[in-house]
């Protein structure tokens, strides 16, 4: 007994910095896998507020690019207004038709932090639960897919970015319809990668990447990037693809967060498919 | 007292500098500019090691929480504060610290300052992108980042002594 007491004087500085590691250390290891410790992320209120004060200082530095590009997202919504149409065939198109269910919503939301050089990185949104955001929907700009929301409080939401390294959204070349999972090396931020698209598919350079709508959390068809380059990954029969992201994450500003009607119908019907067996 | 009220203002200014500005910078190249390892140099040589990690811990702990880094900023602060007075000890000048009332610019050789503060930093730097990549095949870029990083760290935290602490009148 006296031994181990003369073993903790001994030790105490060691002890103590080992446990307050311990504690720094599992909470960055935990979080990297399951999002609970609530009180330690911008989605809480104290930091929100201030990274919203933040905010309020910065967002105007780029505002005139933000407004100019609102404005011609808005003149590409305005063209698909029906008062922008001309009836060339009266009584076949009805705005409120039945055979049109609406399946998804979007909710506007800021962001207020943003990294792009960490190896994951999060965005910090200025909507929470209050105004319908749950973990796991979509989150997209006017130029191509942000996110996955990871985490929320009632008046924010962190979301994982398309910058962190097991992001794995289900995309596809738009022409060929080859579908893969991104990911991200954590090297450049202009730069994203797939994998999982078999090298027997032709690719070609600068063909269009959009999402696949597979998973209920994007709809289909939305802007991911264009396609820079190829190689046939090593005893794989895989291709290793590199593409440049559409949106340029170092300045985002203005998102979508996508709210799907009809998930819980999917995931429901899903839910039904036997599990493999493994024996 | 008056120790006290310098280093709790401190505190609070380099939480928020590192969190709200210097976290904000991206310079590329996987360069990230840390000012907080200097408020643990800065810290009053004789200070308590026990006081000096739960200090490190708490300004980590709080740049984390701003910055979504669960727990990175933390880890690194703690290793800083533990291994400070095996660095100072290693580095003593021959006429000990007796004289001195803070490591900084003034009261310290350049030569002393760089490579004591050079080797926190390093240590800091390199055990923080460790952490942050946590692959083994990321080495090189492990690398990268720790040897750009040290040097712009370096020199801003030098800059900083120089813009923000009083010259002593005496010398």
């Amino acid at each position: 007994m006296r031994n181990l007491i003369a073993f903790f004087k001994r030790f105490r500085v060691f002890l103590v910095f080992a446990v307050l590691q311990g504690l720094a250390l599992s909470t960055y290891f935990t979080y990297l896998n399951f999002p609970r410790a609530q009180y330690l992320t911008s989605a809480s209120i104290v930091n929100g507020e201030i990274l919203t004060i933040k905010n309020d200082v910065t967002k105007h530095f780029n505002l005139s690019y933000n407004n100019y590009k609102l404005q011609k997202e808005n003149i590409a919504l305005r063209k698909r207004l029906p008062q922008s149409f001309i009836p060339v065939q009266s009584n076949i198109f009805k705005i409120d038709d039945t055979l049109y269910h609406q399946q998804y919503e979007y909710i506007a939301a800021t962001v207020i932090n943003s990294t792009f050089d960490k190896r994951n990185n999060y965005f910090t949104l200025n909507i929470g639960s209050s105004q319908g955001i749950k973990r796991g929907m979509g989150v997209f700009s006017d130029k191509g897919i942000v996110g996955v929301i990871h985490n929320v409080s009632e008046h924010y939401s962190v979301v994982k970015s398309v910058l962190t390294e097991a992001i794995n959204i289900d995309v596809m070349i738009e022409s060929s319809g080859a579908f893969g999972l991104l990911k991200w090396d954590g090297a450049n931020p202009k730069i994203g990668s797939i994998s999982g698209i078999s090298n027997d598919m032709k690719m070609k350079r600068w063909s269009k990447i959009v999402t696949r709508g597979g998973s209920g959390i994007f709809p289909r068809g939305l802007n991911v990037g264009i396609v820079s380059s190829f190689k046939p990954v090593e005893a794989k029969p895989l291709w290793d693809i590199s593409f440049y992201y559409s949106e340029d994450y170092r300045k985002i500003q203005r998102v979508y967060v996508v709210k799907n009607l009809l998930k819980y119908e999917q995931k429901e019907l899903e839910a039904q498919i036997p599990p493999d067996t493994e024996e | 007292m008056r120790i006290f009220i310098i280093h709790t203002l401190r505190f609070v200014l380099f939480l928020f500098a590192q969190a709200l500005l210097f976290n904000q910078l991206e310079i590329g190249f996987g360069i990230q500019a840390m000012i907080y390892p200097l408020f643990i140099l800065l810290l009053p040589y004789n200070i308590n090691i026990f006081l000096s990690m739960l200090i490190a811990f708490a300004l980590g702990f709080g740049i984390d929480s701003i910055s979504n880094t669960y727990g990175l900023h933390a880890s690194s602060a703690v290793l800083l504060a533990y291994l400070r007075p095996m660095i100072f000890k290693t580095f003593e000048p021959r006429d000990g610290y007796e004289d001195t009332q803070e490591m900084n610019f003034y009261e310290m050789p350049t030569s002393w300052l760089l490579s004591v503060f050079g080797l926190m930093l390093l240590i800091h730097h390199f055990w923080f992108f460790t952490l942050e990549l946590f692959k083994f095949n990321e080495i090189g870029f492990i690398l990268q980042k720790t040897i750009l990083s040290v040097p712009v760290s370096l020199i801003v935290c030098i800059l900083i002594q120089i813009v923000f602490i009083r010259k002593p009148s005496n010398k």
